[in-house]
This record gives structure tokens, sequence and C-alpha cells, in this order.
């Protein structure tokens, strides 16, 4: 890891194509990115081809990804909530070259179940469905805040809006997840992610 | 509390998915400006007016002419600037740019393309594989030029104001117009080259948007749309300016691996109702 350059010096040498510099990258965000993928989908298969491609789209999209306070973090985030919400779409130009990597011989249900014993990852079936219902931009605003715990400015720069407009956008998105959710939303995600068992 | 982490052998496969993905790119020469779209085009290339024409092999209907108004600014810099060229001259309409790099790394011109370098193009001999140009229009009230790039990465810029006339396309006997697009719009008749630069000529601009999915209506036919592309290119075919005479065919698709095929236009029924005027796709 090149700890000397910090993150943002590593991914301007990725840009050049220094092979060692993205997956330095790689090394450093990909279990984040894997467990915000699990909340979303709740299924460590799809998790996994999430962040996958997430990754690959991070190579094939470098030179427009926005980068917040020297990270690529909250574009990973950003793209992997899209990702999740989209599996088919989201997926398929990287379907093929996913198909090849080698997984732990899981049955589906039994990565659901795998899901379902991570506590500190579970944002329960009704959270899941709510966020779905919402643009994928008011997802990812979010995504970032509740779940990631980057401030509204730093989600406001991953998506290239301005702070008054993402501000806005979450107030309305949290009113509309208390609407469909039919209680309050207090602002962190502590409270909201720590549903009862089924 | 120990965190969650990835399986630790897809980690490992995925990894090395990625090396390969990166050592794989090619290292793309924005000589060429790809109006409908990069990644589209196997193995064919459209043709796109400007200074990547100075060759003088093959200049079609609709390329511009840019003639040099005033001096050559040169200036060399480390890291992003922005390069003051003082007021356009009247009859300036467009800035001709051309960038060297003198370290690895990419450089963005104002118009979004952009150009890399790496040690590999820096060892072989200028300028070939270090230069890149670009024709950019001039903005009103804007006398600079920025050019984006890493803290370190070292370039020298030459910036020269031209006026740019756009030669009208030619009309066959047919009444079809024939040309490159610019900002007029897409003529009948887009020129392109085929069989490694040996062969020029002209494709249906209704058959190259509809062989390329721009049909297209609903996401739902988009979703069908990119399924079929998976594995399938498909070729359509180069004809003289005369738009009858057959002398090549034109590849769109991106479909590579053992069960890639390319099928003709023709074979295809395929609803194309485009008449192939209008708008240059890209936008001005």
């Amino acid at each position: 890891m090149r700890s000397s350059r910090g993150e943002s010096g590593t991914w301007d040498a990725s840009l050049t194509g220094d092979v060692d510099a993205f997956v330095d990258i790689f090394d450093l965000h990909h279990n984040r990115v894997y467990r915000h993928a699990l909340r979303l989908t709740a299924n460590v298969h799809d998790a996994e081809d999430v962040t996958a491609a997430a990754f690959l789209e991070l190579w094939r999209r470098r030179r427009s990804v926005r980068v917040v306070d020297g990270s690529v973090l909250p574009w990973l985030i950003v793209t992997a909530t899209n990702l999740s919400r989209n599996l088919v779409r989201g997926l398929h130009r990287y379907r093929a070259l996913i198909a090849t990597l080698p997984r732990a011989e899981v049955a589906d249900s039994a990565a659901d179940i795998a899901v379902e014993r991570i506590e500190e990852e579970r944002i329960g079936e009704e959270v899941r469905q709510a966020l779905g219902a919402l643009s994928s931009a008011d997802a990812a605003l979010l995504a970032l805040t509740m779940f990631e715990h980057y401030s509204p400015a730093q989600a406001a720069a991953a998506l290239g809006i301005s702070d008054g407009a993402a501000r806005t956008r979450l107030h309305r998105a949290r009113s509309r997840m208390a609407t469909a959710l039919g209680r309050s939303l207090v602002g962190d995600c502590e409270t909201t992610t720590k549903e009862e068992p089924r | 509390m120990t965190m969650l982490e990835m399986d630790p052998v897809f980690t490992a496969a995925l990894r090395e998915v990625l090396v390969a993905t990166v050592d794989d790119t090619p290292r793309v020469r924005r000589r060429w400006r790809w109006r409908l779209g990069a990644g589209m085009f196997v193995g064919s290339t459209l043709i796109a007016g400007g200074a990547a024409l100075a060759t003088g092999l093959f200049s079609p209907p609709g390329a511009p002419i840019d003639t040099p108004i005033g001096n050559v600014v040169t200036v060399t810099h480390t890291g992003p600037a922005t390069i003051d060229l003082g007021p356009p001259p009247a009859r300036a309409t467009d800035l001709s740019l051309t960038l060297t790099c003198l370290t690895v790394g990419t450089f963005d011109f104002p118009n979004g393309s952009s150009m890399s370098c790496d040690a590999a193009d820096l060892s072989h001999p200028p300028p070939d594989d270090q230069e890149a140009s670009e024709v950019v229009q001039l903005t009103p009230g804007k006398d600079s030029v920025t050019i984006d790039t890493s803290a370190n990465a070292s370039w020298t810029l030459q910036a020269m104001y031209v006026n740019q006339v756009t030669t009208p396309w030619g009309t066959n006997a047919r009444g079809q117009t024939y040309g490159v697009q610019n900002q007029k719009g897409t003529p009948d008749l887009i020129a392109v080259v085929v069989d490694q630069g040996k062969t020029q000529g002209y494709v249906k601009a209704a058959e190259l948007n509809c062989a390329a999915g721009g049909n297209v209506e609903t996401p739902a036919q988009a979703l069908a749309w990119d399924k079929a592309s998976e594995n399938r290119n498909i070729s359509i075919p180069v004809y003289e300016s005369d738009g009858t005479t057959v002398i090549g065919t034109f590849i769109i698709g991106h479909a590579t691996g053992p069960n890639a095929r390319t099928v003709p236009f023709s074979s295809l029924s395929l609803d194309c109702s485009a008449t192939g005027n209008g708008p240059a796709v890209n936008g001005p």
C-alpha cells in the first residue's frame, strides 16, 4: 500500500495505467463496498457480483470518477447502490466475466441465511424495499449519509450536485421512506437499521 | 467485533481479473473523435473532420478547413494550468491545440477529449506517440484554455486561433448528401475508412443508426437489444459516394469471444424509420 502518498496519489497513479496502484485502491475499499452491497441485495452472490461490477466500472469510467476529499469510496458506494437496484441491466456488461470467478459453494438460500446472521449489516426487508422505490440519486444520497456516515456535503460532492440540492433531496427522501415505513426516521442509521428479528 | 469480509477465494480471483483488465487497456490516442459514441465500432472507423485529416489523403466534403490567424502560443507546464491567449482576432472561429506529453500522464483537452502517455510512448521517437491535436470551438468571452492533468505531469501546448470554414456536403446523382458529420448535422452517407485505412467510402446514416440500436424506443426494447448484442455484431455495406456501388463492409458492435458472430444488416428484419438527417448525434 502506497501510504506515503495517500489515496488520492494512488488514484492519480491508477489513471496513468499503474496496475499496482489500481489494485491498491481495490484492496483498500472492496470490503466496505461489499458490505454495502450486502445491505442492499441481502444475498452473498449478488453482493459479490455488485462488488466486482463496481470495481470494473471504476476502471472503465475512471476519467469521470468524482473524487470526494481525496477518496473514490463515495463514488464506489453510489455505483454499488445503482448496481444493486438494477441487477440485470447494470451487470450485463460484465456478466460473462463475473461468471468465470470462482465462489465458495453456497446455495442461494444458504447465501440469504448467511446474510441474516450478519446483524450489523441487516437493514430489514422493508427499508430495502422503501429504498428501491426512490430514484437512484435519492437512494445513493441516503446510502451515503444513513449507512456510510458521510456528511450531506460529501454526499453532494459524490453525486456532483450542490449542498443545498442534496439537503433538500435528503429531507424529501427521508419523508418518503418514513411514509413507506409508517413511522418516523431519526436522522442517523443506528436507530433505523436495527430491525426487530422476523 | 470482526468486520465482515468478502469471500477470500472470490476476492483473489477478482483481483486477478482487475490486473488483467488494467493491463489489457490500450492507450487511446484521441486523434479521431468518434461522434456516435466510443466502443461501438470493431475494426472500422468513422472519419471526423478537423486536424486529423492533415494528411490530405482523404478529405471528404463537410470537413472543416482551418486557416491559422495570428501567432502560435507555446507553453510548457507541470500540472493543470489555464493559459491566457488574449482576445481572439475578429475572424477567429476556433482554437487549434496541439498537446505534447513530456512525462507519463493523462491530459484533458477543454472539449472532453484526452490523451494518455505511458513510459513506452515516451521511449518512441517523437512526436507520434506523444502528441495529440484538437480543434475546439471558441466560447464567447473566454480568452483562455485549460489543460487538466495530475499535479506532477508535464506537457507542452501549442495554441493558435483559426478561422474555420465548413465545406459543404456533396450531393450524388440520387440526391443523397455525402461527407462527414459536422455542426450542420449528418449527411445521408457518412464517410468511413475500413480495411485498416485502405478503403474509403460511405455508409448510409439510416443503416448505421439502425444497426447501432438507434431505433430502440422503450427500456424493454433496449434490454432486448443489449441481450441480442452480447454475441452479435452487425455489418452494413460501404458504398462509393453514389450510394449504390458496394466496395466494402463496416462492422458495428463490440461482441468478442467464441460465441460472437457477425451478421449482415440485410438478414435482420429491423424497423428503421430514421432518415439520417438532423442534428449531430452528440450535440454541437
